[in-house]
């Protein structure tokens, strides 16, 4: 009897915990998003003071939105898309071709080479930020595109979840286009890139959305205008214009949307690679 | 002789991996050695700005305020993630939505996520303090007080990686055989029993993975100090990796910045190592 009841409770428990969190979630992003269209007088002020008009505009605008297309955000928009891009095509290339490799051939030291993917992937980006700024600016190469999509390309994270992927294809599938004399870029193209085509879509998110949210390093490497990241924007609307909280919201609510968009459209990928990936 | 196939595949990545992950350990280790003068010429110092660092009582400060974020922050994210990965597990109505949703912080950049967080939690203008005072409980400092600036740090970081971590103990619950349940639950074992002697057990990779991953990002947390509170209020946030960020671009000692950086890659490596031994199968 007394299990019967628990059993029956424990749905309504399970959702009432998994509303609760997900409004925890959403009701910052969602909050963002409402204060965008609201003059920037109104945003902050019926925050102090709870009533209805602390969450709900009085008055709804666009105005925020056609002054930051005003001004220099677009410009930020539009380096990161490209350096976003960039990385994808390039990352995909080469990490694929990395993480071939180590599912189909057998090398001298390929355990050892696998390791640096490994320690790579685990090591923060942010440790190595000071010494390949240095390096950077020794090479000449800060305020560049280059120096923005190059550390970026090579992911270990990407080749071990392609060299995952390619590990699970059947060895014979490959040597059945060997005996059919194909050659191994041959196989690589046609054989095992169109198969892993969900690989490819969960890793290109994974670098597109890296690139939309990257600063740390934007804001090292690329000090000049006209290489302002979206991150970088973001950050210094809060701290030259404090009182420019229209732009701001108006901002943060693209550069949010931006990222949930194409995540939204293609989580599904990015969920099965990583329970796929066998990282348990 | 005929170069292995191999190779051809792995030498674009490998110079990537080289170049702008590997050989920037060895300009940390090698500038570290050296300083800068006043007039802009290298010179070399030896141990000197290794010995400056571990005499630096404010710096040894700063690794402490970094350790004690990892150890409530990392244990916090694990519990809650593999709780919250058990809420989603299995199938239901909606679940799917409940799930996208509790993954979609993955998204939002840390940056964003700390401009949102610091105003939402403004003393003055933060709607969550007019709430706090409309419920009785009264206005709270957050970012801006010494006591509870740390703290605002952790949920921010939690609020954005719970989801994340999420993913990879869901990962880790699909591939417990369901046949395992099955006989616990015929052997009579409750709810709690299995948890505690079939899923844990078979969790510790996972586990084992979260941690590491999660305590190598933690331990360089920079972002949100950057943008929030510049190491304050009167150095209650005062990271490492910040320091790291000054010392090398407010205050241009490049070679301290770098010893610094290369002591942090040791600890990170070392807590990583420390971990997985702590976390090793016990058979």
């Amino acid at each position: 009897m007394r299990s019967r009841t628990s059993a029956a409770l424990l749905p309504v428990a399970r959702y009432t915990l998994l509303i609760v969190l997900a409004m925890i979630i959403l009701a910052p992003i969602v909050w963002v998003a409402i204060s965008s269209v609201r003059p920037p007088e109104e945003i902050f002020l019926y925050s102090p003071k709870l009533s209805w008009r602390t969450f709900i505009p009085e008055t709804f605008t666009w105005e925020n939105y056609r002054l930051l297309w005003e001004s220099d955000f677009p410009r930020a928009v539009t380096n990161t898309l490209f350096v976003a891009f960039a990385t994808v095509a390039l990352g995909i290339l080469i990490c694929s071709a990395a993480g071939f490799a180590f599912a189909v051939f057998d090398f001298p030291f390929k355990n050892t080479l696998f390791v640096v993917v490994i320690i790579t992937f685990i090591m923060p980006f942010e440790a190595i930020v000071v010494p390949l700024y240095v390096m950077v600016r020794d090479l000449n190469w800060n305020d560049t595109y280059f120096a923005l999509v190059m550390p970026e390309v090579a992911s270990g994270f990407i080749i071990f979840l392609f060299r995952q992927f390619f590990t699970k294809v059947s060895k014979e599938l490959f040597e059945a286009a060997r005996v059919d004399g194909a050659s191994w870029w041959r196989i690589y193209w046609d054989v095992a890139m169109p198969l892993s085509w969900p690989t490819v879509v969960a890793a290109a998110l994974m670098m597109f959305i890296h690139q939309w949210d990257a600063f740390f390093w934007p804001l090292v490497a690329a000090t000049s205008p006209d290489l302002t990241m979206v991150q970088v924007a973001i950050a210094r609307y809060l701290q030259f214009e404090q009182a420019d909280f229209g732009r701001l919201f108006a901002a943060m609510t693209v550069a949010s949307f931006l990222a949930i968009l194409p995540f939204m459209a293609l989580q599904r990928y990015y969920i099965r690679t990583i329970v796929d990936s066998g990282i348990k | 002789m005929r170069i292995n196939p191999a190779y051809y595949f792995l030498a674009p990545a490998f110079m990537g991996l080289s170049v702008f992950k590997i050989f920037p350990i060895g300009v940390a280790i090698v500038g570290s050695f050296y300083g800068t003068t006043l007039i802009g010429e290298s010179v070399f110092r030896g141990l000197d700005n290794y010995l400056s660092i571990f005499g630096d009582l404010d710096l040894l400060r700063s690794f402490g305020i970094t350790l004690l974020f990892n150890l409530i922050a990392n244990p916090l994210q694990i519990v809650l993630s593999l709780m919250v990965a058990l809420l989603v597990f299995r199938p239901g109505p909606l679940i799917g939505l409940f799930r996208s949703v509790l993954f979609l912080p993955v998204t939002l950049s840390l940056v964003l996520t700390a401009l949102i967080w610091n105003l939402l939690l403004d003393p003055y203008l933060g709607p969550v303090n007019a709430v706090l005072d409309a419920v009785g409980i009264g206005r709270q400092g957050f970012f801006k007080d010494e006591a509870q600036a740390l703290g605002s740090m952790v949920w921010l970081t939690t609020w954005r990686g719970v989801g994340y971590w999420m993913l990879f103990m869901l990962a880790g619950l699909y591939a417990i055989p369901e046949s395992l349940y099955e006989a616990a639950k015929i052997d009579g074992a409750s709810w709690w029993q299995r948890f505690r002697h079939v899923t844990l057990p078979l969790m510790r990779r996972p586990i084992a993975f979260v941690l590491v991953a999660s305590t190598a990002i933690n331990m360089l947390f920079f972002a949100p100090v950057y943008v929030i509170t510049a190491g304050g209020p009167n150095g209650a946030t005062d990271f490492v990796m910040f320091r790291i960020y000054q010392a090398a671009f407010n205050y241009i000692d490049v070679g301290r910045s770098l010893a610094m950086s290369t002591v942090m890659l040791v600890v990170v490596l070392a807590v990583a190592i420390v971990e997985l031994w702590l976390m090793r199968s016990e058979d």
